[in-house]
């Protein structure tokens, strides 16, 4: 029992290291901020997921029981990250492009990071400066 | 009653005021009234003992270590004064509820009166002088307020800081004559200093106190040359002029040189400051009262005169002349309070004090007349008044002196007549007038019963002064002499012929004749050349005022740069020198190796702060940089095994960078450069030193053993304060005083916040702010629905989490300053997603309030010790089991963490909160709804709300 759990312990943390490995590396790698805010996705989900995994089968096998504080570690995780995503998203939008430059949403809409929040429904997208 | 009682009466009393008037006028006065009413009676009844010789004392153990005790004791001078005080301070309270006009906030008045009322029975009832001297500065301070009442006036403001400035500079110097004299006995108590009189005369620093006493005594009883600011004082109202300038505050000097009359009198020195002022101010007072045209003013200056009077007989220092000045003491307060009242009268009902105005007013304001007629004359020093008494005596002591005194003191008293019958003769009597600006007629009785009260008394002390005022003046003398062994002396009108005599007729016939020839004088006077003491105190001031500005705009002219390249400058030389100063031996402990963690740390704050210094004109990244050195110190804290220390750090750090950046909206992104490379070098040279110094410092600690106390809380932090957690103990009960001022000055800095925001939006910056641009082209979908949710998800686990921390701080990491941080920031978060707007109209609780719960619950938990006969803030704890539960620990630290929890809730959303009001103000929109885009609008386009 305890040399399969070792297996499983050892296989969860090599491959969270690969892919935190991988999350780093596209951060270095990749030359476009949105292209680039793929990789750490990598890092935070499988990476810091697998150690998070690894460590409940640790304390179940070797030690005092089932523990729930990685549950709520992998809980906050889920909860910021895609927030922190989306408002370094916007924020690259919002100061480095145009509205012009990028493919329209579907439907009748725009990006509403390009409404402009005092008019509200005045129907053209702001373009006064990137 | 307790003396102490006695003289705390008027300012508990003083609460009332405030209040009652709410329940009308009369309420109010009445209940101002009766708090005096009361405390005269607790006087009245030490009375007879004290008239019988006795010594009434209260002991209070206050601050032993300091000599600071809140003794009191009360003998003859004292019941004098403390009678004056509180008599006519029930006169003029009645007084002025006639007088006062709707339009004046009498609650106000009766409230700084009573306080005035307090600080003054306090002077004269204290046994030790270190809390007479707490009670002398209140007495300045307290008139200040009653003499600037009426602020809209500017003479009232600019008489009312002539007279802080002169009499606070004489508070100041009488603390360090007191402190002198305290030291050459080895006591502050009055009674054991009266008793040392040798001691004293024969201490090397017995001239300076003295000077720095008199000093103290000669501004508050307007004695020359420091007599200028009295008649300024005068544009208070009336009430207060009759009570503080004739009664009761100019005579604290009179008092505090009667109290010290046994140990400081009998020298040369005492004899030619003390007897030498007095008959300058004597005399110089009488000539300017006689040309004055303000009735206030020719009473002001008579006042400087009456006080020069007595304290030239105060040090002339003879047995007798004492005892003169004793009775002058009261029966100047009688009559001059009495004309007080009537120049209010005449002024509340003609409109004008202006002499060369009025005139004729006999037949208009009989009653009037007669009670400034009594009362002038009795201050003129005509028989049967009590006027005449003491003047004669007093005659004949300056007479006793020599032949110089004599003369100076005869003119003196030529001029006092000549004054005394021009407020007479020029405002009563000459035909009548029909340009008065209004009609003047007699008042109601509730306004010139208490003059005619005064007036009475100056009658009977006059006809009857043995069965009156004998007894009194008896015991007074002797307090006064510090012995029970009094001279000669005879309370009578009539001494047969003698010097004295002839020197009183002489002075009323040559007053007289002077008034008589009132406009030749006049006019000589006029035409003099007179150096103006307004103009040369203002001179003073602005002197002093232009200096200081230029010592401190060199120091501090603004710039933060520039005081902190000072202080560092300073701090590193200082340092310096004392390092070269002593000797120096490296550190023998053992250093420890290094290992990886701690390197990665510090290279990662080095070059933050690298970073931080390169982009410093952005203040954004800047910010961001700052930001990071606070996080890997408080990783540093959990590296190095204080986790509280850590989650305090951290959750500070979030709630500083988030108000940091809303801030940061309303200003520009970028510092503009304004130093030169020279200043850039030197500042770099300092910070460089300052940095290597504080590094040397720290080295030199940290290889050296040394003992700290922090055994002693890690052994008591259980058995004593009932948690294992020492940090949080020593917060809560160790050092609970400590927290309580911090949590209130943490709850005054969220309040000054909201007063200087307050301030800012109603001056320009608020018009500045109308026309605020933002510097970015601003984002639609300020609230995204991401953000939305996940903060109302977080929300409730954020709070769980928050009451966590609290209940667990006793024994582990925690407690109600970090739970309170968790929490705000939790509460941050809900406005940072859906607005401030949306967040508020979901606040129920306002911040102020919410900051003074805290610090109430703070303060009422270290009260309840008191009932236990513990000191402020003990705390107790113990162990209770409800059968359900496990065994449990209750603290009543943990009520005292509540306070502490709930003000730093209320001072970070009160920051908040008033960061948002500027936002308001700008002419940028908020939301109404909790987030941008809502999916479950018909219409997916932006749905915005404007204003």
């Amino acid at each position: 029992m305890s040399i399969i759990g070792e297996i499983i312990i050892s296989v969860l943390l090599v491959g969270a290291g690969f892919f935190g490995l991988v999350g780093s590396f596209g951060l270095l790698k990749l030359d476009q901020p949105m292209t680039r805010l793929h990789a750490p996705t990598k890092a935070t989900t499988l990476g810091v997921g697998g150690v998070l995994i690894a460590s409940m089968l640790f304390f179940l096998f070797f030690a005092e029981g089932i523990t729930f504080h990685e549950l709520m570690i992998t809980l906050f995780l889920f909860v910021t990250a895609p927030v922190v995503a989306h408002f370094i998203a916007k924020a690259h939008l919002h100061r480095n492009w145009k509205p012009e430059d990028l493919p329209s949403p579907e439907g009748s809409t725009r990006w509403s990071t390009y409404c402009e929040p005092d008019q509200p429904g005045s129907g053209k997208p702001d373009s006064t400066e990137p | 009653m307790s003396l102490a009682l006695i003289a705390a009466l008027p300012f508990l009393g003083a609460l009332l005021p405030g209040i009652m008037i709410r329940a009308g006028r009369n309420t109010c006065a009445l209940a101002t009234g009766s708090v005096t009413a009361l405390a005269l009676i607790g006087l009245l009844l030490h009375a007879p003992a004290v008239l019988q010789g006795e010594v009434i004392q209260t002991q209070i153990t206050w601050m032993p270590l300091l000599g600071l005790n809140a003794n009191f004791f009360l003998d003859g001078l004292g019941l004098l004064f403390a009678g004056l005080i509180l008599g006519i301070g029930l006169l003029i309270i009645t007084y002025a509820r006639f007088y006062l006009a709707k339009s004046d906030p009498m609650g106000q008045f009766y409230t700084y009166l009573l306080l005035f009322q307090g600080a003054m029975v306090g002077i004269v009832l204290s046994d030790n002088i270190l809390l007479l001297l707490i009670f002398w500065e209140l007495t300045s301070l307290s008139s200040f307020l009653l003499i600037g009442y009426w602020r809209h006036l500017p003479e009232g403001r600019q008489g009312a800081r002539m007279a802080l400035a002169v009499t606070g500079m004489g508070g100041l110097a009488l603390i360090g004559g007191m402190l002198i004299l305290g030291h050459i006995v080895g006591s502050y108590e009055l009674t054991v200093i009266l008793e040392n009189r040798e001691l004293i005369q024969q201490s090397d620093l017995y001239a300076p106190a003295l000077l720095l006493i008199l000093l103290g005594a000669f501004t508050k009883s307007a004695q020359f040359p420091f007599h200028f600011w009295l008649p300024h004082a005068m544009a208070a109202p009336t009430p207060v002029s009759a009570y503080l300038h004739s009664a009761t505050m100019v005579k604290a000097g009179l008092f505090l040189m009667a109290r010290l009359w046994p140990v400081l009198s009998g020298t040369d020195l005492w004899f030619w400051l003390v007897a030498g002022a007095g008959l300058i101010t004597m005399v110089m007072g009488a000539v300017i009262a006689l040309f004055k045209d303000d009735l206030k003013g020719l009473l002001a200056f008579s006042t400087v005169s009456h006080l020069g009077l007595i304290t030239m007989l105060l040090g002339i220092g003879t047995d007798v002349a004492a005892v003169v000045a004793v009775f002058h003491i009261i029966n100047h307060a009688t009559f001059k309070a009495a004309l007080f009242m009537t120049a209010g009268i005449i002024d509340h009902e003609a409109h004008t004090r202006d002499i060369k105005r009025l005139g004729g007013l006999r037949t208009l304001m009989p009653v009037t007349f007669v009670l400034a007629t009594v009362a002038s004359l009795s201050m003129a020093g005509i028989p049967p008044l009590n006027g005449f008494l003491s003047k004669e005596m007093m005659l004949e002591q300056a007479a006793d002196v020599g032949f110089f005194f004599g003369l100076m003191v005869t003119i003196g008293a030529m001029f006092s007549v000549a004054y005394s019958l021009r407020y007479i003769v020029h405002v009563f009597l000459g035909p009548k007038r029909d340009d008065y600006p209004a009609k003047p007629h007699d008042p109601g009785f509730g306004m010139w019963v208490s003059p005619a009260l005064l007036v009475v008394l100056v009658v009977l002390i006059g006809l009857f002064p043995n069965t009156i005022v004998g007894p009194l003046v008896a015991t007074t003398g002797g307090a006064v002499i510090g012995s029970t062994d009094l001279p000669y002396y005879s309370l009578a009108l009539w001494h047969g012929f003698n010097i004295a005599l002839l020197m009183s007729v002489a002075a009323v016939a040559l007053g007289y004749l002077v008034l008589r020839f009132h406009p030749l004088f006049e006019e000589l006077w006029n035409d003099a050349r007179r150096p103006e003491a307004k103009e040369i105190f203002d001179a003073l001031i602005d002197l002093c005022a232009r200096g200081a500005d230029r010592v401190t705009n060199l120091l501090h002219d603004g710039a933060m740069t520039r005081y902190l390249a000072i202080f560092t400058a300073s701090a590193v030389l200082f340092g310096f020198a004392a390092f070269m100063g002593g000797t120096h031996g490296s550190g023998t402990r053992e250093t420890l190796p290094m290992s990886v963690v701690p390197i990665i740390g510090w290279l990662l704050i080095i070059t933050a702060t690298i970073v931080t210094l390169m982009v410093h004109r952005n203040r954004l990244l800047s910010l961001v940089m700052v930001a990071v050195i606070g996080l890997i110190i408080s990783i540093g804290f959990a590296y190095l095994s204080a986790p509280d220390l850590a989650l305090t750090q951290l959750s500070v750090e979030v709630v500083t960078v988030i108000l940091l950046l809303l801030a940061l909206h309303y200003l520009p992104k970028e510092t503009p450069v304004e130093s030169t490379p020279g200043r850039r070098i030197r500042d770099g040279a300092i910070a460089g030193f300052a940095g290597l110094g504080v590094t040397g410092l720290l080295y030199a600690i940290m290889t050296r053993d040394h003992d700290t106390i922090s055994w002693f809380h890690l052994e008591q932090s259980y058995p004593g304060g009932g948690g294992t957690n020492v940090v949080n103990v020593i917060l809560v009960d160790f050092r609970g005083f400590d927290t309580f001022g911090e949590i209130i000055v943490l709850g005054v800095a969220a309040l000054g916040i909201y007063a200087i925001i307050d301030a800012a939006l109603r001056g320009p910056a608020s018009r500045r702010l109308a026309n605020f641009k933002p510097d970015f082209r601003r984002a639609g979908d300020r609230h995204p629905m991401m953000m939305v949710v996940a903060t109302r998800v977080i929300l409730p686990v954020a709070l769980t989490v928050g009451v966590f921390i609290f209940l667990r701080g006793h024994n582990e990491p925690g407690g109600g300053f970090i739970a309170g941080l968790v929490v705000s920031i939790a509460l941050l978060m809900q406005y940072m997603a859906s607005g401030f707007t949306w967040a508020q109209k979901r606040q129920r609780f306002d911040y102020h309030a919410i900051i003074a719960a805290g610090i109430i619950i703070a303060a009422l938990t270290g009260v309840g010790s008191w009932f236990y006969d513990a000191p402020f803030l003990s705390s107790a704890f113990d162990y209770y089991t409800i059968p359900p539960l496990s065994e449990f620990e209750l603290a009543s630290a943990i009520a005292f963490d509540v306070g502490v929890f709930l003000t730093v809730v209320g001072s970070v959303m009160l920051a908040l909160a008033e960061l948002s009001r500027i936002g308001r103000h700008t002419s940028v929109s908020v939301n109404k709804d909790a987030m941008d885009i809502d999916p479950r609008a018909d219409t997916p386009a932006a749905k915005v709300e404007g204003h």
